[in-house]
């Protein structure tokens, strides 16, 4: 909104001021919420569509869900101890599970490239297993381009955000690099495609994605009694949304379960409350193995 | 005779020291060249220092009695390009006879029916008007040349001058069992060869393709555009070769001679038979660039090595059990596009490198996922019926499992503890064993056969969830043995991450 302030030359300590004054009385919610509308509504009428992602308390966040025509990251998170595996299976999952949404909504092939380390490479390679991958979608319509470099992988994922006959573009590297991150964008909104980046290793945020979730194993429930490994379950944080932008404080955060039955995601519910806060500071507070659990949350409540 | 004998001859004797491998590059490169006429051009087997890679002093007197190198072509069907009958092969002979002195190479070539003929007439024959014999004039021709023309070994043309047989010409009216008797039948093998009674086919360097245009330059070229023009030219010429033939190019090879006699040759694939225009041009655009026109380009062929039935647009099979996605039906145009794009792809990154995942019927998880081209794609929904059939399955599956150490309180047990990468993993949830022997009717990756009536190795594998919430897949390779038995225990390998 073009208001000039009368106070615009004097030194700028003042009108900073006074803007935090002016803005005090609406609540931050409203803004949020009406920021998030406006978003929604211009992406809409740029011809981008909101593919929901199955799960009610993100969509919410979300323009209806995820949009297509743009980009969105994944990154394998932290363990709770801090760690970060060489390989992550459950940010592996959670893309499956995006271009699963996707596909759903539009007839095509799914082009996943990766980069592989060579023999030379420290890390063994590691290639998404068709058989479990078949919970999501069906793997007959996906195309798996291999490359070396990484400015390979990026232009394959152009070359493919151009191509008419593709449902979605997915690349998995581990190099942060804004240019092509901003040409991804480009591209995608150009053609309505959905581009996904799957980061096997933390990088450094990118302004240019839309949305950008950090994925993370967390410990799956048992039936009670026994010690076998109940349905996967993701620690799953929204690092950026340019639907209203997350502070640094209140990162949404969910647990969610993948029921391979049903083939659905679900959020699961959490008798204790601010684990964001935990997430968002994994190294500070680190919850013990058993503290997410529900007989354990219980005896947490009743002290 | 020796160095030191020569110079004694002639004092101001000029040396150089023999370089056969050298001569060898330039007899290949020399028949490179000629490819321009041919498709069908071989090495002269029997030409002089011509060494294999190898040790080159035998190879230098390999030959023998074969003279200088040589290069045999089969013109066959090629001559029309230089006009029509009989003149057509004087003007082609003419022609590489006048290009190749013109790079000061002191040539001598001579047409005739047979190899053997034009061998002969090349280096035996008196005049310059003789190179070139008319068709069935050979046998004539051949009459009046010495018997060094037979290509014999040295030994019997001794004894064939010995015996009063200078010319060709005499042993015709000689009975032929005698001659057997006393020389063997290689003389009259390559006689009879000579002559087009036996076959005698020439071996190309290079597989001939089906399917080739050339387009020749009066100035030669060097502008991108202009090759670019040009290779359009020809590749619409070769597409209508294609429609008539029924056939679609799976590989087209194009090469530009250029006017210092070398030639500049690139590729292009596609991933199923493919004979529209504009979609292979596009193709070559990317390839183009890579090719160096030198000084000049004066001619440019468009060769098809490799091409198959044309199938042409397929429909895909309507399948029934995806629901909303059938809706969406697929395209036709949008996948071809898809295949276009694969191709795009494979032209920079390899072809083994842009692959669609195929099921296999197997029990071994390595085994389960194949990859295939880009044109061939499962039939929808086998992936998800066959993976309704095994167990949970990782993510992601190492390419070699990898070794890991463990700790289990009771051997039969999932380990409590395992060791991977300098980590320790402790486990706090596990299924399993799920039990996976080796396929026995399946031949080793040595060809052995496993012996009869043994139990097949096996593997137990285990899916684990460590205090992290990390899922792995992990097997123990065979059963759990004892330390003290004399054998050593089994090892375990992480193979592969759970989501």
């Amino acid at each position: 909104m073009p208001v000039i302030s009368p106070h615009a030359f004097i030194p700028p300590a003042a009108p900073l001021a006074a803007a935090n004054d002016a803005a005090a009385p609406i609540p931050a919610t409203l803004r949020e919420t009406v920021r998030r509308l406006e978003r929604a509504h211009s992406a809409r009428r740029a011809g981008q569509q909101a593919v929901p992602l199955g799960v009610p308390d993100i969509d919410a966040l979300l323009p209806g869900g995820l949009l297509t025509g743009a980009l969105h990251e994944i990154e394998a998170g932290p363990t709770p101890s801090g760690r970060i595996a060489p390989h992550d299976g459950a940010a592996t999952g959670f893309a499956a599970h995006l271009l699963g949404r996707f596909a759903a909504t539009r007839a095509g092939t799914l082009l996943w490239c990766r980069r592989d380390n060579g023999p030379s490479g420290h890390s063994s390679d590691a290639p998404p297993y068709a058989p479990a991958l078949a919970a999501w979608f069906d793997p007959a319509r996906l195309l798996v381009v291999t490359v070396r470099r990484d400015e390979d992988l990026f232009w394959a994922m152009e070359e493919g955000l151009r191509c008419p006959g593709l449902a979605a573009v997915l690349g998995e590297t581990r190099a942060a690099d804004p240019t092509a991150g901003r040409r991804l964008s480009l591209a995608a909104e150009k053609s309505g495609l959905p581009a996904l980046l799957l980061r096997t290793q933390p990088a450094p945020a990118q302004a240019v994605c839309t949305t950008r979730w950090r994925v993370a194993s967390a410990a799956s429930r048992s039936t009670p009694g026994l010690t076998d490994i109940g349905a996967p379950r993701w620690r799953l944080e929204l690092r950026r949304n340019r639907f209203g932008t997350p502070s640094i404080d209140e990162i949404p955060s969910w647990l969610l379960e993948w029921n391979d039955e049903a083939h659905s995601l679900s959020v699961v519910p959490q008798a204790v409350g601010g684990s964001t806060r935990e997430s968002a500071r994994p190294g500070l507070a680190r919850p013990g193995f058993g503290q997410r659990r529900p007989p354990a949350a219980g005896a947490r409540l009743a002290g | 005779m020796r160095l030191a004998d020569a110079r004694a001859l002639v004092p101001d004797l000029l040396t150089a020291a023999a370089e056969p491998q050298a001569d060898r590059r330039m007899v290949e490169a020399i028949a490179n060249w000629c490819d321009r006429y041919t498709p069908w051009v071989a090495i002269d087997p029997l030409g002089a220092a011509l060494a294999d890679d190898g040790d080159a002093t035998a190879a230098c007197s390999a030959g023998g009695f074969g003279g200088d190198a040589g290069l045999l072509l089969d013109v066959t069907g090629c001559a029309h390009l230089f006009g029509s009958g009989e003149a057509g092969e004087r003007a082609l002979l003419a022609d590489l006879t006048e290009r190749l002195s013109r790079h000061d190479l002191a040539v001598r070539a001579a047409m005739a029916d047979t190899a053997g003929a034009a061998w002969a007439l090349a280096r035996f024959a008196e005049r310059q008007a003789d190179l070139f014999c008319p068709p069935h004039g050979h046998r004539d021709a051949l009459a009046g040349l010495p018997v060094e023309g037979l290509r014999v070994e040295a030994a019997v043309i001794d004894t064939f001058r010995k015996l009063g047989l200078r010319r060709i010409g005499d042993l015709y009216p000689l009975p032929r069992a005698p001659l057997v008797r006393r020389f063997g039948t290689a003389p009259l093998e390559r006689l009879d060869q000579a002559l087009g009674t036996v076959a005698e086919p020439i071996e190309p360097r290079r597989p001939a393709p089906a399917f080739r245009t050339r387009m020749a330059f009066a100035e030669p070229i060097g502008r991108p555009e202009d090759i670019a023009a040009a290779t359009s030219r020809l590749l619409a010429a070769l597409c209508r070769q294609f429609e008539t033939a029924g056939v679609g190019a799976r590989r087209l090879e194009i090469a530009l001679y250029r006017v210092d006699g070398s030639v500049d040759r690139t590729a292009i694939g596609t991933s199923r038979p493919n004979r529209d225009n504009p979609r292979l041009m596009k193709l070559f655009e990317e390839k183009l660039g890579e090719l160096d026109p030198g000084f000049g380009v004066e001619l440019v062929i468009l060769a098809a090595p490799e091409v198959e039935t044309w199938s042409g647009a397929q429909d895909a099979l309507p399948d029934t059990d995806t629901g909303p996605v059938a809706a969406l039906a697929a395209d036709p145009r949008a996948e071809e596009a898809t295949i276009d794009l694969a191709d795009r792809l494979a032209l920079r990154l390899g072809a083994g490198n842009v692959v669609r995942l195929l099921p296999r019927p197997s029990h071994l998880p390595e085994r389960v996922q194949v990859a295939a081209g880009a044109a061939q794609a499962a039939v929808a929904g086998l992936w998800r019926r066959m993976a309704g059939l095994k167990g949970a399955r990782p993510t992601r599956l190492l390419q070699r499992p990898e070794p890991v150490d463990v700790t289990a309180f009771v051997p039969d047990d999932p380990p409590s503890v395992f060791h991977w990468r300098r980590h320790a993993h402790r486990i706090v949830r596990a299924e399993g064993p799920e039990r996976i022997a080796d396929e026995w009717w399946r031949p080793r990756p040595d060809g052995s056969r496993p012996p009869a009536n043994s139990e097949p190795p096996f593997r137990d594998y285990y899916r684990v969830e460590d205090d992290d919430g990390g899922r792995f897949w992990l097997f123990r390779d065979g059963p759990y043995r004892a330390a003290g038995d004399g054998r050593p225990s089994a090892r375990w390998f992480l193979h592969g991450f759970c989501a």
